[in-house]
C-alpha cells in the first residue's frame, strides 16, 4: 500500500488533516520523539560556536601574555587599555575607512552591473561566468594573487611602466604609508564585488517584466527605471547582501591583510580583525586580542542592526 | 521573460543612447579589472622568474612546468592536497548527517520546542566565527585535540550548522504530510521515513547545501593556520601555499603554480555544478 501511495502523493493534497482527528495524540508524541532528531546538531553547534563565544567574553577580562601562560584576572583592564591605544584608534579608524569606502562602491556597483546583465547584452553569459571566480578564491589564495599584482616588480607597475608612467611604476604599494590600506580596501572590493552581482543578478531576473516595460512604454530610461524601479523594488534584498558584505568587509579582510601588509608599514594597514590575530599570535597579548574580538562582535552586530534598518522595505 | 519581451529588451538596448554606452564601457572595464589579476595568476606559473619580472604580460614565453614542479615539492603540495581532501570530506560527512536529521525534525515539529530550536541556528547567522579563533584554540587544547585536523573535522560541522539546517528544513516543510502519513500507517519508524521519504525529495537541497559547505571547509585558511599549524604532515593547502610566498619573496610564479593547484579542486566542483551554484549562493544569501 505505502508504495501506491507514495506514487501519487499530489492527489491528496487538498485534505492534509485527513487523519488528524484520529491520531492527534499518537501524532503529537511521534513528532516531540522526533525532535529528539534535533538534538545531536543542536548540542554540536552549542558546543563548538556558543560555548566558545562565551569564552571570548571571559578572556577578555584577564591579564594573558600567551596560550599557555598563566590567566589573571584583570577586570576592565584590557577595555581602559584599548581605549587610551593609539593601535586600536588605528585599528578602528582604518575599519570604518575600509566600510565607508567599500560598502557602497560594492553594492551599488554589483548593482549596476547586475542590471545591465539583466538586459542580456552580448558577452552577458560569459561575464556571468566569470563572475564566480573570485567566490571559488579561498581566504588566502586572494591575497596571494594580489601579492604579484602589487609586488614592486608586479602586474601593475609593470602596466605604469609598458604605458610609459615610469614615476608612479616605482611605487612601493605594499609597504608605503599612503597605499597599503589602499591595496587592502581595493582587494577585498574586487573579491567581493562579483559575489554581489551574481545575488542581485538573480534576485532582478525575478522582477516582473511588466512592470519595466510599462515604465519603459512611460518614457523612463533606464537611469530612472535603475534608481525609481528596480532599487526599490529590491530593497529588502538589497539589505540582506549589505549585511554579508558587511561582515565579510569586517571580519574576513584579517586574512587579507595579514597575508600582503602584515597591518604595515608600523600600523598603516591595520584593522581590528587582523589585530585580533595579531594580538594573540604574534604579540603574546591573548588578553588583549580577546577585548578586540569583544569589541569586533560589538561593532558587528551594531552594524548589521544599523543596516537592517536603512534597509527597511518602505511601501 | 517570454522571447518576444527578450527581443524588445535587445531593441531597447540597442536604441538607447550614451548611457547605455556607459554601461557598456563600465561593466567591460570592470571585466578587465576582474581578468587581469587571473591572467598575471596563470601566465607567471608557466614563466621562469626572470619573464615574470621582465615581460609580466607576454603570454607563455617559454611554456614551462618547472614551477608546478617546484611548487608541489617545496611546499609539499601533495600531502597538503591529502589533508584538505581528508578534512573536507570528514567535515562533509559530518555536517550532513547532523543537519539531515536535525532539519527532519525541526520540519515537522509543532510545539514552542521546535520554533526556538529554529530560532537559535538562525541567529548563528550573526556569528562572527572568526572573533572566537583563541577560544576555538583553547577548545581544542582542552580536548587533547591542539595541532590534529580532527579538530577541524569536528569543529567545521558545527559553524556550517546554521545555513545546512534551515536550508534543509525549509526544503522538508515544503513535502506534503500525507507520504509521510500513509508510511506510518504502514508501521514505517520515523528513521525509515526519513531514509525512504524525506531524503530522496531532498537531494536538490542536499547538494546545495554540499556545494556551499564544501567551498567553505576546502577554503577555510585561519582556523587551520592556528590550529593545525605548520607541520607539513597535517596542514591543509590554503596554509601550505602561502608558505611559498614567505620562503622565497621573489618567485611569484611558483607561488603562482601553488595557487592554481589548489583551485582546481574547487574548479572542478564548479564546472560540474554549475548551473547550481548560483542557486546555492542565492539560497546562502537569503536565508543569511
Amino acid at each position: 500500500m505505502s508504495t501506491a501511495t507514495l506514487a501519487k502523493p499530489t492527489k491528496r493534497q487538498a485534505k492534509p488533516h485527513r487523519a488528524a482527528a484520529a491520531g492527534t495524540g499518537a501524532r503529537n508524541q511521534s513528532s516531540r520523539l522526533q525532535l529528539l532528531f534535533s538534538l545531536p546538531a543542536l548540542v554540536w553547534f552549542l558546543f563548538f560556536t556558543i560555548g566558545p563565544l562565551g569564552a571570548l567574553f571571559y578572556f577578555s577580562t584577564l591579564k594573558w601574555a600567551g596560550l599557555i601562560a598563566p590567566r589573571i584576572p584583570n577586570g576592565i583592564k584590557n577595555f581602559t587599555d584599548l581605549l587610551v591605544s593609539p593601535v586600536f584608534h588605528q585599528a578602528i579608524i582604518n575599519t570604518i575607512i575600509q566600510t565607508v569606502i567599500s560598502l557602497p562602491i560594492v553594492i551599488v556597483g554589483a548593482f549596476l552591473i547586475a542590471y545591465y546583465l539583466n538586459l542580456k547584452p552580448r558577452g552577458h553569459r560569459f561575464i556571468r561566468a566569470l563572475l564566480f571566480t573570485p567566490v571559488l578564491l579561498s581566504a588566502s589564495a586572494l591575497p596571494m594573487i594580489f601579492s604579484g599584482v602589487f609586488a614592486n616588480q608586479g602586474m601593475l607597475n609593470g602596466f605604469f611602466k609598458a604605458i610609459g608612467l615610469t614615476d608612479l611604476s616605482k611605487t612601493t604599494w605594499l609597504v608605503s604609508d599612503d597605499t597599503a590600506l589602499g591595496v587592502i580596501i581595493a582587494v577585498t572590493i574586487w573579491g567581493s564585488t562579483s559575489v554581489s552581482a551574481i545575488m542581485f543578478t538573480s534576485r532582478l531576473n525575478t522582477l516582473d517584466s511588466d512592470v519595466m516595460e510599462a515604465a519603459e512604454l512611460d518614457g523612463c530610461g533606464h537611469w530612472r527605471r535603475i534608481w525609481l524601479i528596480a532599487w526599490p523594488i529590491c530593497l529588502d534584498f538589497i539589505g540582506v547582501v549589505t549585511m554579508l558584505q558587511f561582515l565579510y568587509t569586517v571580519f574576513s579582510s584579517g586574512a587579507v591583510v595579514l597575508l600582503l601588509t602584515k597591518g604595515g608599514p608600523i600600523n598603516a594597514s591595520t584593522n581590528l580583525s587582523f589585530l585580533v590575530y595579531d594580538y594573540a599570535f604574534n604579540q603574546s597579548k591573548v588578553g588583549l586580542s580577546q577585548a578586540v574580538a569583544v569589541m569586533l562582535f560589538v561593532v558587528g552586530v551594531i552594524g548589521l542592526l544599523a543596516i537592517r534598518r536603512v534597509f527597511r522595505q518602505r511601501y | 521573460m517570454s522571447r518576444a519581451s527578450r527581443y524588445q529588451e535587445r531593441a531597447a538596448l540597442r536604441r538607447s543612447g550614451p548611457l547605455m554606452w556607459l554601461g557598456h564601457i563600465g561593466t567591460w572595464f570592470y571585466v578587465v579589472l576582474l581578468i587581469a589579476p587571473l591572467y598575471y595568476l596563470l601566465v607567471s606559473s608557466f614563466k621562469s622568474n626572470t619573464d615574470v619580472l621582465a615581460r609580466p604580460f607576454s603570454p607563455f614565453v617559454k611554456f614551462s612546468l618547472a614551477n608546478y614542479t617546484a611548487a608541489w615539492e617545496r611546499a609539499d603540495l601533495g600531502q597538503a592536497l591529502i589533508s584538505s581532501a581528508y578534512i573536507t570530506i570528514g567535515s562533509e560527512i559530518l555536517s550532513l548527517a547532523l543537519a539531515i536529521p536535525a532539519a527532519f525534525a525541526l520540519a515537522r515539529a509543532k510545539g514552542k520546542i521546535g520554533m526556538w530550536v529554529e530560532r537559535i541556528f538562525s541567529l548563528g547567522f550573526l556569528l562572527p566565527g572568526f572573533a572566537c579563533l583563541v577560544p576555538a584554540v583553547m577548545l581544542s587544547i582542552q580536548l587533547h585535540l591542539f595541532h590534529t585536523r580532527e579538530y577541524m573535522i569536528l569543529s567545521m560541522p558545527a559553524s556550517a550548522m546554521p545555513l545546512s539546517v534551515i536550508l534543509l528544513t525549509q526544503a522538508m516543510r515544503a513535502i506534503p504530510h500525507d507520504l509521510e502519513e500513509s508510511a506510518m500507517l504502514d508501521g514505517a519508524s520515523s528513521w525509515k521515513v526519513l531514509t525512504n521519504v524525506f531524503l530522496p525529495l531532498t537531494v536538490p537541497t542536499v547538494t546545495v547545501v554540499g556545494i556551499l559547505n564544501f567551498l567553505s571547509f576546502w577554503n577555510e585558511y585561519f582556523f587551520s593556520l592556528v590550529i593545525i599549524g605548520p607541520d607539513k604532515a597535517l596542514r591543509t593547502a590554503q596554509v601550505a601555499v602561502p608558505a611559498l610566498s614567505s620562503q622565497n619573496s621573489s618567485q611569484f610564479g611558483v607561488l603562482a603554480a601553488g595557487v592554481i593547484i589548489t583551485l582546481i579542486p574547487v574548479y572542478l566542483i564548479y564546472v560540474v555544478f554549475a548551473d547550481k551554484m548560483e542557486g546555492a549562493m542565492l539560497a546562502g544569501a537569503l536565508k543569511g
